[in-house]
């Protein structure tokens, strides 16, 4: 079982709706190649750290990704994001390995409690376990 | 925390990350990554922030895939 996290950033130009679309292209096109949409987040407009193709802003969605037999479309995916231009940056990241070791090491506290003291931290890092468990159940 | 030395008093550094139990470093975690970039957006060295070897290694790649989408700079001009 692996977990992946898929985070791309959209040209700010691009309207809400047709990230929407896109999106749903790409969720479609890893849902037939046999893995699974464990999570979605979309962030929305936020400013870039450094300008990009001269744009200051740009649309993050980040897509959290499940595969039971290690079989993906993600290198189909990652060829489409490269070739699409309204698509300013995209990462794919392998979770499992990195969330499991952080599990052993924590095996009481699991994934609800990190101590973090910033707020935000929290909310964002809680839907990274969650999935894992999720596919766990499944 | 502190500990005496000689006259003056120096602060004892701990890892941010074990003191924490933070484990899984999160390259989307802009507030947490930024302790460890300064002015200049370089990756704060072990020796100033006293984070462990075990700690520190995520925490660069988190910190590089953190730039690699902009939600870090690389460098402030």
């Amino acid at each position: 079982m692996r977990t992946y996290e898929l985070m791309f950033v959209v040209d700010p130009r691009v309207p809400d709706e047709d990230v929407v679309t896109m999106t749903q292209e790409y969720k479609n096109m890893i849902t037939a190649g046999g893995s699974q949409i464990a999570g979605e987040e979309n962030w929305g407009r936020r400013k870039l750290a450094y300008p990009i193709n001269k744009l200051n802003e740009g649309k993050y969605v980040l897509l959290y990704i499940a595969s039971d037999n290690g079989k993906t479309a993600l290198p189909e995916v990652e060829h489409r994001m490269r070739q699409n231009d309204k698509i300013l940056r995209y990462l794919t990241v392998r979770t499992d390995e990195d969330l499991k070791r952080a599990a052993r090491r924590q095996p009481a506290a699991g994934a609800g409690s990190p101590a973090a003291p910033a707020g935000a931290a929290e909310e964002r890092e809680a839907p990274a376990p969650e999935t894992a468990h999720q596919e766990e159940e499944a | 925390m502190a500990r005496a030395r000689k006259v003056f008093f120096r602060r004892r550094k701990v890892c941010k990350f074990c003191a924490d139990k933070i484990d899984y470093i999160d390259y989307k975690d802009v507030k947490l990554l930024q302790q460890f970039i300064p002015e200049r957006s370089k990756i704060l060295p072990r020796r100033i922030s006293g984070t462990c070897a075990n700690h520190q290694r995520p925490l660069q790649q988190a910190i590089k895939r953190a730039r690699h989408l902009a939600l870090i700079p690389f460098t402030t001009d």
